[in-house]
């Protein structure tokens, strides 16, 4: 597995989970990787109706803070799904 | 870093002048990183050209195009300016044959090629014609490398009618066919020749004699890749140095005009001038020789090192 320098402390999955259950209205997030490659999976209502674009989206714009910069904790999201849950 | 006006309306009139964009890491013929090649790969399949942009050419483009597109990573790929996603979304739409309409290609079967084959090229292949039948094939891969082959005709293959024999092409390569013209010469190097209108833009080596003509005329902006310390030693006049000043200058050029850049003898030059194939210039030459052969061929006043 390839890695990635980052002087970020502390659980990159979990801050990833945080950031999404925080910001994306009663999301569920499952986050699992490392090395600065994550995958990342997100069951929320608010993706109803939602383009696949528009859902990548909301999720990106809540984790953007730890994807920036030259040494990011995050370095590439290798899977990103989002859907609603089941009802 | 905040994304600057000047960078803001460069990003805009790429995305607005070109249908199709994709902002990635590396170039078409060589990408630096998984995802950006996974979606060179798809749409080399679809599509016979399209502009790529390398973000890894400045840090100030790489965080830029993701403020500008509010998207954090690369590879992003615009279709008539807007924004259509990243790796996952290509080739989601990809399955979906959505990616085809929004291409506007037709998707399993491409429009029927264009092919001329001359009367030397129409001979030799029927001097060299399989006697138990198979077909004349033309495979053209993403690299534009050729391959002329007899065999057996394979399923998803279209028939391609010429002046002469007719060819059996797949769809990715009857995309990249339109307009293409085959040749037979003899002697030495000789052999089949094909001239392709849709092969992308390669660096053309030009002669010092030249290339001062050219600058003469107007036609053509000089630029030296090397650094100041060599161009203390020696330099040519007419030559801009690649500095900020430099770049912004190239840059503002139109991607068709005629550019050159030299070195001391040529190597150095002919890298920068692939990469600025992978920028979208189609008209990059490369100085033969370098400085040295401008001294030696042009300017004896320019001193040698």
């Amino acid at each position: 597995m390839s890695s990635h320098p980052t002087n970020f402390q502390g659980s990159v999955p979990d801050a990833l989970r945080e950031a999404i259950e925080g910001q994306v209205p009663d999301s569920k997030a499952v986050v699992s990787g490392g090395g600065g490659h994550y995958t990342i999976e997100v069951v929320s209502p608010a993706f109803a109706g939602k383009s696949m674009l528009e859902s990548q989206r909301l999720v990106y714009s809540a984790i953007a803070h730890l994807m920036k910069g030259d040494a990011p904790p995050v370095h590439a999201v290798d899977s990103l799904k989002t859907r609603v849950p089941a009802t | 870093m905040a994304l600057s006006e000047s960078l803001r309306n460069e990003l805009q009139s790429l995305v607005t002048n070109n249908r199709v964009v994709l902002f990635m890491k590396g170039t078409r013929g060589a990408p630096q990183c998984g995802f950006s090649a996974q979606v060179v790969q798809i749409l080399d399949e679809l599509l016979p050209s399209y502009e790529t942009v390398d973000v890894l050419r400045s840090p100030e483009l790489r965080d830029g195009i993701k403020e500008f597109s509010e998207w954090p990573t690369i590879p992003q790929l615009f279709i008539d300016g807007q924004f259509v996603g990243g790796c996952d979304i290509v080739r989601s739409l990809n399955a979906s044959k959505e990616l085809h309409q929004l291409l506007g290609t037709s998707g399993s079967v491409p429009p029927t090629p264009k092919v001329k084959v001359s009367a030397a090229a129409a001979n030799a292949f029927q001097a060299a014609a399989d006697p138990s039948g198979d077909q004349l094939h033309l495979k053209i891969d993403a690299q534009f490398q050729y391959d002329l082959f007899f065999g057996p005709s394979e399923a998803g293959e279209i028939e391609v009618p010429t002046n002469g024999p007719t060819l059996w092409m797949d769809p990715a390569s009857a995309r990249r066919a339109d307009g293409l013209s085959i040749d037979f010469v003899t002697g030495d190097g000789g052999g089949f020749k094909i001239e392709n209108p849709n092969e992308p833009p390669k660096v053309k080596q030009i002669a010092a004699p030249e290339l001062k003509a050219m600058l003469e005329r107007g036609e053509i902006t000089l630029f030296d890749v090397r650094p100041s310390s060599e161009r203390d030693i020696a330099s040519i006049a007419a030559a801009h140095a690649l500095d900020a000043q430099g770049q912004a200058l190239l840059f503002s050029l139109d991607r068709g005009a005629a550019v050159a850049f030299h070195c001391h003898h040529g190597v150095r030059s002919q890298d920068a001038a692939s990469q600025l194939i992978g920028e979208g210039f189609r008209n990059v030459y490369n100085l033969k020789g370098g400085i040295d052969a401008w001294s030696n061929l042009v300017d004896p006043s320019v001193p040698r090192y």
